[in-house]
């Protein structure tokens, strides 16, 4: 009989609190590993958000404030930047497109984005991923819309379904611009981004729903604005008034005006055709004079909004560390405490001709097996809970965990945790060596 | 078999030796009898037998090996190969069989295997075969060691303790926890075994009355010069 078999026969005669400790470890495994994987995951949806954007440009505010307000359309853009500005930027020496941006209006809670053909065209996400449509083609007039893929799952939209834009940003919104429906003219594959939560619109639709009368700070983002609220609150039963209309193919439309005459732009993206330029024309747009403008690089602003949620990514990381420390204290208890009760077990070994090392291997093995039994049963709890909690994940916070195989990161922090518990597991075995090179023979309970 | 002259050993942080023995041979095949009351050194001295210890002075020659000339691995070695272990109870590891448990005494022995072998007989089914003519059948072969009761258990020690023909057999109080019908019983089917496989049996105990079923009688007390 093998020593291993001998471990494994030995610590199944201890079910109860070997049972004990094998669930301690598996949970703190889980849970090690999930709150890596999350935190993976939700950096690299994070930092995917947008790439291959050289600037982004908007009026002047703080860096991460101009980012999260136009990549993530989180938070007041409170001025905008005029479009007489946006004019003669792009025609800077060294710029190869540029991508307006105008935000402020909502559609039952998703932000909607005035844009140009340019976006369709030119915006990358991830690793320099342009945006694919599932159904449909990008807008083509002022009265069409292109909407991301949550917004047609979470609201069951199809092509050729018509929508009404709200001003503002809430979901039980105050104005809606019943007078100018959109047509759903395309529906853009998944991107793990905001873009999935985004309705597309051209500049100039966004102009013509709030007409002449409505100029005013069309882009200024207005977040969940009590006051106005009574006063618009009779127009919500407008939003369902399409719900009829079902799959009819779009229609080849005619090609019109995108842009119209906008006043204001929240903000722009550019590329360039060298990044050579990057820096120049940042210099340029930051002491631009007619109007207080920032310009930020969205990867260095990316990183710096990331390093200020590392302090919690620290501390999570921290307490699981922990908890898995804490499992494993919980595996030295038993064995030690299990080991007093054992010196009658390594002396009849020791009689058999068990030497002090076989002993020592003996015991280190139960720790070995314990722990690599417990992380393997947390592996697989691990995935179970991914299985079971991907949906919500990425409906709630927009973070795609995939169900893929240990990355070589998590192969790494599993090899730690059995590293540290063969060398908690040797604590008890060497205490069984000294103990087995003293008692000998002789019992001593 | 066994030549032990001019003991002497004492316990680590002890100023008095805790063994003095002058001289005591035990020849092969003896059935002896050692009377040990406790504070004699009955187990330092079968610690010395098994070679666990090392004596600080003089010598013990076990089939005229010197045990403390053998490095520590090799005196476990040595045990395991040719000496059979029986205890006062609770001889058994509780999540082996019984089988399993007779088979342990070939774990850490080549020499018990290779003899099993040259016999064209396996631990397996030696292990059977010593329960069976220890009285112990199939039907609590098969039953889990906490199940036997502690006669039984005892006899699943002396098979193990026989198993590959070792040439001694150290028996520790086997007999203390057995009532007086069971205890000579146990003796008689050790003494058996013991003409069978051919071992020298040295009987620990501290009750008297069971010395008249052996060849020889030593008193610990008489013999070490260290005791009290």
């Amino acid at each position: 009989m093998k020593l291993i078999t001998l471990a494994f026969k030995s610590i199944s005669n201890r079910k109860a609190s070997v049972l004990l400790t094998l669930f301690t470890i598996a949970i703190s495994v889980m849970l090690l590993l999930s709150i890596e994987r999350v935190r993976q995951e939700a950096k690299q949806s994070f930092s995917n958000t947008i790439s291959g954007t050289d600037l982004i440009v908007g009026a002047r505010t703080g860096d991460i404030q101009l980012l999260l307000s136009s990549v993530f359309r989180i938070g007041h853009a409170t001025n905008g930047l005029s479009w007489q500005s946006y004019q003669y930027i792009k025609q800077q020496k060294g710029v190869a497109w540029t991508i307006p941006i105008s935000l402020g209006d909502s559609h039952k809670g998703f932000a909607v984005l005035g844009s140009d053909e340019n976006y369709f065209q030119h915006f990358r996400y991830g690793k320099k991923q342009s945006l694919t449509f599932t159904h449909g083609r990008a807008y083509h007039n002022a009265q069409e819309v292109v909407i991301g893929s949550e917004v047609a799952k979470q609201l069951h939209y199809h092509l050729g379904q018509q929508v009404v834009i709200a001003h503002g940003m809430g979901n039980t919104s105050f104005h809606n611009h019943d007078d100018n429906p959109l047509t759903i003219v395309g529906i853009l594959a998944p991107t793990g981004t905001p873009v999935d939560k985004t309705l597309h619109v051209p500049l100039k639709a966004i102009e013509l729903m709030h007409g002449p009368t409505h100029r005013v700070n069309t882009t200024t983002i207005v977040r969940n604005n009590d006051s106005s609220h009574d006063e618009h609150e009779h127009h919500e039963h407008h939003e369902h008034h399409e719900h009829g209309h079902h799959d009819h193919n779009v229609r080849e439309s005619e090609p019109g005006d995108l842009i119209g005459e906008p006043t204001q732009l929240t903000a722009f993206l550019m590329g360039f055709d060298s990044p050579l330029y990057t820096l120049q024309v940042r210099r340029n747009i930051n002491t631009y004079k007619p109007e207080a403008l920032s310009a930020i690089m969205p990867g260095v602003t990316l990183r710096e909004l990331w390093g200020m949620l590392d302090i919690v990514e620290k501390i999570l990381m921290l307490f699981s560390a922990v908890v898995v420390l804490i499992s494993l204290l919980g595996m030295l208890t038993t064995l030690l405490s299990s080991l007093s009760q054992r010196r009658r077990e390594l002396a009849i070994l020791r009689s058999v001709g068990a030497r002090p090392k076989h002993i020592f291997t003996l015991m280190c093995s139960e720790a070995i097996l314990i722990t690599a039994l417990g992380s393997l049963i947390g592996i697989a709890m691990f995935y179970l809970l991914i299985l079971v909690s991907k949906g919500m994940l990425q409906a709630q916070f927009g973070i795609a965990i995939s169900l893929s195989l240990l990355s070589g990161y998590e192969l790494i922090l599993l090899s730690v945790i059995m590293v540290s518990g063969t060398v908690i597991g040797a604590i008890p075995a060497i205490r069984a060596y000294f103990y087995s090179l003293n008692d000998g023979m002789s019992i001593k309970v | 078999m066994i030549q032990i002259s001019d003991l002497t050993f004492s316990w680590p942080g002890q100023s008095k030796p805790t063994l003095d023995i002058a001289n005591l041979s035990i020849p092969k095949g003896e059935r002896l009898f050692l009377h040990g009351p406790s504070g004699s050194g009955k187990s330092t001295l079968l610690g010395l037998l098994a070679g666990i210890q090392i004596p600080q002075k003089g010598s013990i020659k076990m089939l005229d090996q010197e045990l403390g000339k053998l490095s520590d691995t090799k005196r476990d070695r040595f045990r395991a190969d040719h000496i059979g272990t029986i205890f006062q109870n609770f001889n058994l590891l509780p999540y082996l069989s019984p089988v399993e448990n007779v088979m342990l005494g070939c774990n850490f022995s080549k020499r018990r295997v290779e003899k099993l072998r040259l016999s064209n007989t396996t631990a397996q089914h030696q292990a059977n075969t010593l329960l069976e003519e220890l009285g112990i059948d199939a039907q609590t072969r098969s039953r889990s060691v906490g199940e036997l009761s502690i006669g039984q258990q005892q006899r699943v020690a002396a098979a193990r303790a026989f198993i590959g023909q070792p040439e001694l057999i150290i028996a520790d109080e086997p007999t203390s926890a057995l009532d007086a019908d069971n205890r000579d019983v146990f003796i008689n089917q050790l003494f058996e075994q013991a003409t069978h496989y051919q071992a020298t049996i040295l009987f620990v105990s501290h009750d008297a009355s069971l010395a008249h079923l052996f060849n020889r009688k030593v008193s610990l007390l008489d013999i070490n010069g260290a005791a009290l």
